[in-house]
């Protein structure tokens, strides 16, 4: 008796694509999150300009009975410029592709190109914060270090260097509840941090930190929110800026931005700020075999509140 | 050669020193010509030279007048053509190991092997201990300007030849130098204080290259430490709450700026902090938070409407107002300054003055 296996009469077709593609690892976008958005006007120069008045000397010296008036105080204002510029990037694609592959290979790779256009918005914002923002080294945690790890009295120093600079804050905090394991969340100003600190601020759990499942009503928090020490909302993505081995003892320095209300701008351009292109093969040579798929943006940034943002340098508490 | 290849050319007078070349790809093929060398056969020019991407970054393929002179070749292993990509900060070169660092003005930094490194670069240092508690950790991980003085040493512009600070020999154990690979992505940017000159206007001196402009808007973070914490844009003791900033109103060097705040009284910079400060050491830092210019950046023969110019080299982007804050990733190629594996003698840039064309490009396949 003979049996009639695969291995003699297999399939036609030995493979069928699954119906759901998988999905790709994204990082999560913070700083485009936390950044005022501006939009420039088409035919406005190369150029985005700022102005931020200054404050004038409160008259506290009484008038007295003389009669006579005060000097007039002449106002200032400071003026902050930024520079547009302009990204893009695209596949050539066979029509061959097109015309043979099972998938729908136009509209993933469309979607892949809009990410890859947000990530380079967030990462533009990312590096030029890196750039542009002044910093602090941790001194509050153990390791011994510089910037040490981070202890809570580092999360208090920079809160309160940004409540005397009178930065905005956020979020006007979570009011407590009568649940078990959750407490209060104070009026916040943002941390964006990478997400190889999660473990550090577990560990200052019971000192300060409050996991975002642990606010009384967590529907407030925002997707990539790890959770808050006093003042500071800390979210986390893994695109966060590190410095490997750049410490005083060699250890990784991570680039903790702690900001308020309008301390970052990002600046597009009429519109510009995404244009998806898709060029039909017929566009290409004399045989009109490929198709162009592209994004396009405009972008500036400028640091608008200089005094409500610090980068709060810090280390790992071990190696 | 393909519909969607790039091609470039171009033309630059030799400094004598590698020429970075801005393009808006990395090219995987390069071809310069000396016009100089080429026109004047004299031994150790070289007229000629290529690469191709799979020579890999430091590579090339050089034709070179021996003494006779006539045209021979050889290849190079380094110091050859080289393409970037700076698109992403906080990248840098491969570790170095330190052998010593002096006690001296400006401090010079010996590596245990060549370093590679050219006038300008930006380097950054870590473990700089004698023992756990001497030697120079104050000045760990803050970006400095190079000047070579030789295949092993260069010169940082900090002076250590102060008490606090023990000088470092014998190649201490995690003692590293490494190149910042890509610095000035965006500009103007922080820069970090080395020294201060107060006075009726006050003169800042940086540890690398401000690159800021007449008419700049600063502000100064400058932690209790290191002294001069008047200059800080807060507090404000006239106005609680608004800051105090001040204005570039001179620019001596890349390195140093003159602003307009009257420091007469004010207390002395001091860049000594002891050791046992330095977990938790903030390091003094100036920064732009603006500009006072109107107009575009100064014409100076060449485009009407020219870029603004970051470290010297002129940005990719077009117009702007003096003193912006501007995107300044860039993407290119590098001739380098080397020589070919035999011919020791030869320059792949030429000497200054020399005349190079190139061209480079971009191929589908």
């Amino acid at each position: 008796m003979s049996i009639t296996t695969t291995g003699n009469l297999g399939p036609m077709i030995l493979q069928s694509l699954a119906p759901a593609m998988l999905y790709v690892p994204t990082p999560t976008m913070n700083y485009i999150t936390v950044a005022d958005k501006v939009s420039m006007p088409s035919n406005g120069g190369t150029t985005c300009r700022f102005m931020r008045p200054r404050a004038l000397v409160p008259p506290t010296v009484q008038l007295g009975n003389a009669g006579i008036d005060p000097p007039a105080q002449v106002p200032q204002r400071d003026i902050i410029d930024a520079q547009m510029a302009f990204f893009g990037t695209g596949c050539i694609i066979n029509e061959q592709v097109i015309l043979q592959d099972q998938e729908g290979v136009l509209a993933w790779v469309s979607e892949r190109l809009a990410v890859a256009m947000r990530q380079a918005e967030d990462l533009i914002l990312r590096d030029y914060i890196v750039s542009a923002a002044s910093t602090i080294n941790a001194g509050g945690g153990s390791n011994g270090d510089n910037p040490t790890n981070l202890g809570v009295s580092d999360f208090s120093l920079v809160a309160a260097t940004l409540d005397t600079n009178n930065a905005y804050k956020f979020m006007s905090g979570i009011e407590g509840e009568d649940k078990f394991g959750t407490g209060p969340v104070r009026s916040s100003y943002f941390m964006l941090t990478s997400t190889e600190l999660q473990p550090d601020f577990d560990g200052l759990t019971g000192s300060g930190f409050l996991s975002s499942w642990n606010y009384p009503n967590n529907t407030s928090a925002l997707p990539s929110e790890y959770g808050s020490v006093y003042n500071v909302r800390i979210l986390t993505s893994s695109e966060a800026p590190v410095a490997r081995a750049a410490s005083a003892n060699s250890r990784d320095v991570y680039y903790n931005t702690v900001l308020g209300k309008q301390a970052i701008t990002h600046i597009n351009q009429d519109g510009y700020s995404m244009n998806l292109i898709y060029r039909d093969p017929y566009y290409s040579g004399m045989l009109a075999q490929n198709a162009t798929l592209a994004v396009k943006f405009a972008q500036a940034q400028a640091i608008t509140q200089d005094t409500a943002i610090r980068n709060l340098l810090c280390t790992r508490s071990g190696n | 050669m393909t519909e969607y290849s790039r091609m470039a050319r171009g033309v630059f007078t030799s400094t004598g020193a590698a020429q970075v070349i801005y393009l808006p790809f990395e090219p995987n093929v390069i071809e310069i010509t000396n016009f100089t060398a080429a026109g004047t056969p004299a031994q150790n020019g070289v007229p000629f030279a290529s690469w191709d991407v799979s020579m890999g970054n430091g590579g090339g393929v050089i034709q070179a007048f021996n003494a006779t002179p006539v045209l021979t070749t050889d290849v190079m292993s380094a110091g050859g053509f080289s393409t970037f990509d700076a698109a992403l900060a906080l990248q840098y070169g491969a570790q170095q190991q330190i052998a010593s660092i002096s006690k001296a003005s400006p401090a010079v930094v010996t590596t245990a092997s060549a370093h590679g490194y050219s006038t300008g670069d930006i380097v950054i240092m870590q473990g700089l201990y004698q023992t756990t508690t001497t030697g120079m950790p104050q000045i760990c991980n803050i970006p400095f300007v190079v000047t070579v003085t030789g295949a092993t040493t260069f010169t940082i512009p900090w002076n250590t030849n102060q008490s606090n600070y023990t000088a470092l020999s014998a190649s201490p154990t995690g003692a590293f130098v490494k190149k910042v690979l890509y610095p000035f992505l965006y500009s103007p940017e922080v820069s970090y204080i080395s020294a201060v000159a107060t006075g009726t206007t006050t003169t800042i001196t940086t540890t690398a290259p401000h690159n800021m402009v007449v008419g700049q808007e600063v502000a100064f973070r400058i932690p209790s430490t290191w002294g001069t914490t008047q200059l800080n844009s807060l507090p404000n003791e006239v106005i609680p709450g608004s800051p105090i900033y001040g204005y570039v109103t001179a620019v001596g060097s890349t390195t140093q700026v003159t602003v307009n705040i009257d420091s007469s009284t004010y207390t002395a910079f001091n860049s000594n902090p002891t050791v046992a400060s330095v977990p938790g050491l903030t390091h003094p830092q100036m920064l732009s938070v603006g500009d006072i210019n109107s107009g575009g950046w100064p014409y100076t023969g060449a485009d009407l409407y020219p870029s603004p110019t970051v470290n010297g080299a002129t940005t990719i982007n077009g117009p702007s107002i003096y003193g912006a804050f501007v995107n300044n990733t860039r993407k290119g190629f590098i001739v380098g300054a080397g020589s070919g594996v035999t011919l020791t003698s030869t320059v792949l840039c030429g000497a200054a003055s020399d005349v190079l064309k190139w061209k480079a490009y971009r191929t589908d396949i």
